[in-house]
């Protein structure tokens, strides 16, 4: 039984593929950078912002990004910005993610023993230097692992602005499935190129790990 | 900005409806990947290869792909195929799907984190593995599946807004359809939005109270 | 209580005038005094609890104090009483400024494992003090060679034994140059047979003149190495003096007891 529809349509979809991960990189890299910096606040900050942070995270961890997806896109044009359905995902997805990178970069900068600041400290280091050569360096490593599955999530995740009418993996499917009537295998196909994406990330997040554990 | 509240008010029946099919959903799947997901498990720790095998083949393929596909997969396609089933059951059967594979490797890390010791200690004492199993490991191990478990339970949740896509008037489609009827998009994703954190927040209130009780057993 | 035999000559590197400190209810330190003349090696012995590394620990500031003073070299650390007699905190330049003169080992190494050996060694200088890197890199050579280890330099520190990393631990503490040196139960958590390496570095460096506060379980070597022995006990010093009559002759009772425990100091 040869799936005739899906070998006709899978040139269609890895074009959708490709905004998928054009999407997707564009959103972690804001999500990274946004989670840099809540995590610094969130650790370092004083007191309102420790809360300013918390409530952030709260509202994130709360709210279905959906939402926040038809927020963007049915109550901004009130507010008078404009922003193009692409912009706007990246936008919406990348401050989701935020969140939860941000809690990924916490815990690795919280997991380092009292005892390297220790160490830092009584060297005479003032807190940018150790920041920079002592705390940062080893966060980065112990943040390794669960930031390649936080990005395997943020590229689930992306199928969700084809319900807002981006045109994507999961959109490029729908409309195949339209067109050729047969949603089993243009589905099957749409999952298995999801799955290439994230069973790598997901593969290459269990060897970090294991790596991890060696060195330390 | 301006907020109606008596919009709001006026359509209050409107947004419960949406609420109660939200709810209704996520407690059903909830219940159904507890299940399903301690059946998954039991494969994953089974001694035999296969079980094995399959068991970690399934759980890797419901977590590398994304929900919405497996919803459209099976909405779609069972209609196609000329059994259809309705948007709440196909949204049913791949939220039970998923969030079983996700709740099957909270068990496993729930049951691997009881300690060898406790194992060899039953053994000792000449109780049969099934013993073992059901008096030491299970009863340690549930208690230290709550968080997780609410965790998946409030991801669960947030997860059920999708099924708006394949025409189930939960509390997303709701508002959406709301939103498209009466342009008040402001008011009414307002709402929505304060009523799933009102959903996440009573589960992640539940879970700390539980883990407070069952402190003292540690 | 026995008083100091040695008359004290010159400014003492380190003067701790009633350091008290609290957590929450409870009492860690209590009008702590204590003096350590400069080319002086103080030991630190007690039971657990009496405040002893606490006491260490504030010397360079890594616990904050309560009350009182410490003065190290003249310059007062981390606190100073200002002219309307309130207390107020020095900036942490400062404070950064007078750590780097000071040099602690912990009991734990507390190396930098994402470091070669030699870069943990040549890090503070360069970027705190701005020392050039290639002075650095011979001093830290240097260093090395000083406590036997300068095979090592390119290793990582979790490739090395206890022993090998805590005499790493001293170099680099001691490239910093600093005025004094503060080791905190530095042998406790190695295999016996790595302690004897690193006490005849320690010993070496008691006998070039450094200024050194040893907190120690190890009462033959504090017999040997310290000129003072201070006996702490739930937060305050209980007695102090030279080794030879401290142990000898203990004069409280606290003391007494705790040394029963130490048969071989006992005896000797």
């Amino acid at each position: 039984m040869i799936p005739q529809a899906l070998i006709r349509n899978f040139p269609y979809l890895l074009r959708g593929a490709e905004i998928t991960l054009l999407l997707s990189a564009a959103s972690v890299a804001l999500s990274t950078i946004v989670g840099m910096i809540v995590a610094l606040l969130h650790v370092f900050g004083v007191a309102p912002i420790r809360i300013a942070v918390e409530i952030y995270l709260y509202l994130v961890r709360g709210v279905p990004l959906l939402i926040l997806l038809f927020a963007m896109y049915y109550v901004l044009p009130y507010t008078g910005i404009d922003l193009d359905p692409l912009t706007g995902g990246i936008l919406v997805i990348g401050v989701y993610y935020g969140a939860f990178m941000s809690q990924v970069f916490r815990a690795a900068i919280l997991s380092l023993p009292q005892s390297q600041w220790d160490a830092a400290r009584s060297l005479g280091m003032r807190r940018l230097l150790m920041l920079q050569i002592v705390v940062f360096p080893q966060a980065f490593r112990i943040a390794a692992p669960p930031f390649v599955n936080t990005c395997m999530m943020l590229i689930k995740s992306t199928s969700l602005v084809s319900i807002i009418g981006l045109w994507e993996l999961t959109m490029a499917g729908r409309e195949a499935v339209e067109r050729s009537l047969a949603p089993f295998q243009i589905f099957a196909g749409v999952a298995l190129i999801y799955f290439c994406m994230c069973y790598s990330l997901a593969w290459y997040g269990r060897y970090l790990e294991k790596r991890m554990q060696y060195v330390h | 900005m301006p907020f109606d509240l008596n919009f709001v008010i006026r359509n209050l029946p409107i947004f419960g409806n949406g609420l109660v099919v939200t709810v209704e959903l996520s407690l059903l799947a909830i219940f159904f990947a507890m299940v399903w997901g301690l059946v998954v498990a039991f494969g994953r720790i089974a001694r035999s290869r296969l079980p094995r095998t399959l068991a970690s083949a399934y759980i890797e393929l419901v977590r590398d792909t994304p929900v919405l596909v497996q919803m459209y997969f099976i909405y779609f396609g069972f209609a196609m195929a000329g059994f259809g089933l309705s948007g709440f059951m196909s949204g049913l059967l791949a939220l039970s799907l998923q969030n079983g594979g996700y709740v099957a490797e909270i068990y496993r890390a729930g049951i691997e984190s009881i300690s060898v010791r406790q194992i060899e200690g039953g053994k000792a004492l000449g109780m049969s593995p099934w013993d073992v199993m059901s008096l030491v490991v299970l009863p340690q191990a549930l208690v230290r599946v709550i968080p997780p478990l609410a965790n998946q339970l409030i991801v669960l949740i947030k997860d059920t807004s999708l099924v708006s896509a394949i025409a189930v008037a939960d509390l997303t489609q709701t508002g959406k359809l709301l939103t498209e009827r009466t342009a008040a998009s402001y008011e009414v994703f307002l709402t929505v939005a304060v009523f799933y954190l009102a959903m996440t927040g009573i589960v992640s209130g539940l879970s700390r109270l539980a883990e407070r009780q069952f402190a003292i057993y540690h | 209580m026995s008083i100091d035999a040695l008359p004290v000559v010159a400014a003492p590197m380190i003067d701790i005038r009633g350091l008290s400190k609290r957590f929450g209810s409870h009492e860690v330190l209590r009008q702590v005094s204590l003096t350590i003349p400069k080319g002086q090696t103080l030991a630190v012995i007690g039971p657990s609890g009496s405040g002893k590394t606490t006491m260490l620990r504030c010397i360079n500031l890594l616990e904050e104090f309560d009350e009182g003073e410490i003065v190290f070299d003249g310059s007062p650390i981390g606190y100073r009483r200002g002219p309307d007699g309130r207390r107020r905190r020095l900036p942490e330049r400062e404070i950064a400024t007078t750590r780097s003169s000071i040099g602690i080992v912990f009991q734990s190494f507390n190396l930098f494992p994402h470091m070669t050996v030699l870069r943990n060694i040549i890090a503070a200088p360069v970027r705190v003090k701005g020392m050039d890197r290639t002075a650095a890199e011979t001093l830290a050579r240097d260093l090395l060679a000083r406590v036997g280890l300068s095979d090592k330099a390119n290793e990582y520190p979790l490739r090395l034994s206890g022993g090998q990393q805590q005499r790493v631990a001293i170099a680099r503490a001691l490239a910093m140059q600093p005025k004094a040196m503060l080791f905190d139960e530095v042998t406790s958590a190695l295999d016996p047979e790595l302690v004897g390496e690193v006490l005849a570095v320690i010993k070496q460096l008691a006998e070039d003149g450094m200024t050194m506060v040893l907190v120690t379980h190890e009462m033959q070597f504090a017999r040997d190495v310290a000129d003072t022995i201070v006996f702490m006990a739930d937060g305050t010093i209980v007695e102090q003096g030279p080794p030879k009559t401290l142990f000898a002759n203990p004069t409280s009772d606290r003391l007494r007891a705790f040394l029963k425990r130490y048969h071989d100091a006992y005896l000797l």
